[in-house]
């Protein structure tokens, strides 16, 4: 099997950095292909990446606490665009205000995400949950894309 | 020296775009402000605060706090005031005005109103407009400053200002380079030059308004040269344009002889660079910013933490000590949790109130590094902008000669790679571009050569990973598993 692609980004008006670059370096080594979109990227330039890499994961970040506003309705905006069976992981500070994690990922499941992550997750397991993620579901179907 | 200050005429014509970017842009009436600022007591003015800390050597102790609604962020800040015992109030603004998303804001203050508790990471000021914001000023009995995270704060400024704070935070290259994706420096540094000169029109009319540069960054192994350097610049830019107070500030390394070395040198580089150029009769006071990287959720480690970071804010001679939370590893903190952070810092400050300043042999050296490398940088960036501070700053990043580790924004080359010698220390292992002498490139390769060999592996980017999430786990240099 080719590597897998996957889309990471830091969504909405945040621009917490430093941990998507360990992100980039950490699953490059990995052997993932990693699209990076960096900071401040919105859901529909997540999806726009993913249909034209044919990713198979988005991996969002968010760690200012807007996470619940900026992922309203990520599942279905990937639905609509025909990324059904994509994974979708969601880590970060993802509310405003200490939560239980267990409250924070109930919250985000019931949103679509596959997973959730929390900030001092360890990254080894969080690669190979997404390995298996991924040789889980069937790949996306090709589409040919209007030049 | 040449005045480099904006015409009066200039900021005057500019005014009616910004204030006609939003609704609430059309409250502020600068004579009506003027008046309104001229009622603030004293003793509520943030650069009366700055003075008389400087002046009697205390640390004050100031919280970040903002929530989406006015009642429940006046309630914050007077918890902070009295439960927290905070010399300095913040008010923090929200992600979405930072990025001038107002409308993005709304929808979150309507999101906050339904769910019954702030959905926003901020006080969305410009929302809430001139009248919102002298509720809050007007509420509290301390200085309240505006702390953000915004490339493009005219608006802010004008609606906070005529609203009563007495303190702007921020600077045109420390709310772009570390804070957006894809602002020019030349846009945001001239967006600054328009805040700085409405800090200065306030100034000229006897309501002085304190400027703090953001001196972290990216709050992560930024060397002392780098933090420096843009702070030294900005100041120089708020001078220009006529401000007095300015608070210089630096985050907390971990290495303790490196952070009083840092302390110690912004002040004293600080003033030799100011009045280099022609600059005097400015007040200046530092900022000593508690660890601004991940912290671990166990908040007895965060609070071990916070007061080791305020006891290094004593020791160093900072003026203010900006203050953590135990929360810190869980995002927004409660008005409780902030409160603690405030009493534990304020413990630890207190106790070290009567203890002198330390000045190691280590802390001397320390002190030595980072005057060399500031010099390797200020005099050419300087140079580059012929006169024109910002210009050159501009000039400086483009050519890579200042870089800013880890950052968001494209306008910084980012290959600078900073990480920990074997002692803690932050050093530089690539430079980039960034112009240090030999000599002293070659001491920053030998510490981390140093670490390499007490870890038995080579220096590779493995190390700075390990550093970034060691305080998270327990420890200052990360150490191979």
């Amino acid at each position: 099997m080719n590597a897998p692609t996957i889309v990471l980004g830091v969504i909405g008006a945040d621009c917490h950095s430093v941990g998507n670059k360990i992100l980039d370096a950490f699953f490059n080594e990995k052997g993932f292909r990693v699209v990076n979109l960096g900071v401040m990227v919105s859901q529909d330039e997540f999806i726009d990446a993913a249909i034209e890499t044919g990713a198979a994961a988005i991996l969002v970040s968010s760690l200012y606490g807007h996470g619940e506003i900026d992922c309203e309705g990520f599942r279905g905006r990937c639905v609509e665009r025909g990324l059904e069976q994509i994974v979708l992981y969601v880590g970060g500070n993802l509310v405003v205000g200490k939560t239980p994690h267990e409250a924070v990922a109930e919250k985000f499941s019931a949103m679509g995400f596959d997973r959730v992550f929390f900030p001092n997750d360890d990254l080894e397991k969080a690669a190979r949950l997404l390995e298996e993620d991924i040789r889980a579901r069937p790949r996306e179907p090709v589409t040919e894309r209007p030049a | 020296m040449r005045d480099k200050k904006m015409p009066l005429a200039q900021l005057l014509a500019a005014r009616p775009a910004v204030l006609s970017s939003w609704p609430t842009g059309a409250e502020v009436d600068l004579d009506e402000a003027f008046a309104w600022q001229a009622k603030i007591p004293a003793a509520k003015r943030f650069s009366t605060a700055m003075r008389a800390a400087r002046d009697a050597r205390r640390v004050l102790t100031q919280p970040r706090a903002g929530v989406a609604l006015i009642d429940e962020h006046i309630r914050l800040l007077k918890y902070l005031e009295t439960e927290g015992e905070a010399d300095l109030l913040p008010t923090t603004i929200d992600a979405y005005t930072r990025q001038n998303r107002y409308e993005e804001a709304a929808r979150g203050i309507e999101k906050s109103v339904n769910a019954g508790t702030s959905l926003l990471n901020g006080f969305p000021a410009v929302n809430h407009g001139v009248a919102g914001c002298r509720r809050v000023t007007d509420a509290v009995s301390r200085p309240v400053q505006v702390r953000h995270g915004t490339p493009d704060a005219r608006l802010l400024a004008e609606i906070t200002l005529a609203g009563g704070f007495t303190s702007f935070e921020g600077g045109g290259i420390s709310y772009n380079i570390p804070y957006t994706k894809n602002v020019p420096l030349a846009k945001s540094l001239q967006d600054w030059k328009y805040v700085d000169r409405l800090c200065g029109l306030y100034e000229e009319r006897g309501f002085p308004i304190n400027r703090e540069p953001f001196g972290p960054l990216t709050g992560t192994l930024v060397p002392p040269c780098i933090g420096h350097a843009v702070a030294i610049l900005e100041g120089l830019l708020a001078l220009e344009q006529g401000v007095r107070s300015i608070t210089l500030g630096y985050g907390q390394g971990g290495n303790m002889a490196q952070d009083i070395a840092a302390i110690a040198t912004l002040r004293e580089l600080a003033d030799e660079y100011f009045q280099d150029a022609g600059f005097s009769g400015y007040e200046l006071s530092i900022v000593f910013h508690q660890w601004m990287g991940g912290f671990p959720e166990d908040e007895s480690r965060a609070f071990s933490i916070i007061c080791w970071g305020a006891a290094v804010a004593a020791l160093s001679g900072a003026d203010k000590v900006i203050v953590k939370t135990p929360h810190e590893a869980m995002g927004i903190p409660t008005k409780e949790a902030n409160a603690q952070g405030l009493r534990a810092s304020r413990q630890t400050v207190d106790m070290l109130a009567d203890q002198p300043r330390i000045e190691t042999p280590q802390v001397l050296r320390e002190k030595e590094i980072i005057r060399r490398e500031v010099d390797c940088l200020l005099p050419r960036v300087l140079a580059l902008g012929s006169g024109d501070t910002a210009a050159g700053a501009a000039a400086a990043f483009e050519a890579g000669i200042l870089d800013v580790p880890f950052a968001p924004s494209v306008h910084t080359r980012g290959k600078i790679l900073p990480m920990r010698d074997n002692e803690g220390c932050i050093r530089i292992f690539n430079p980039g571009a960034v112009p240090l002498d030999d000599d002293i490139a070659a001491l920053h390769r030998e510490k981390l050569a140093e670490r390499a060999r007490a870890e038995g592996r080579s220096v590779s980017f493995q190390m700075v990973t390990d550093d970034i999430y060691a305080v998270s786990k327990g420890r200052l240099v990360g150490r191979p598993r």
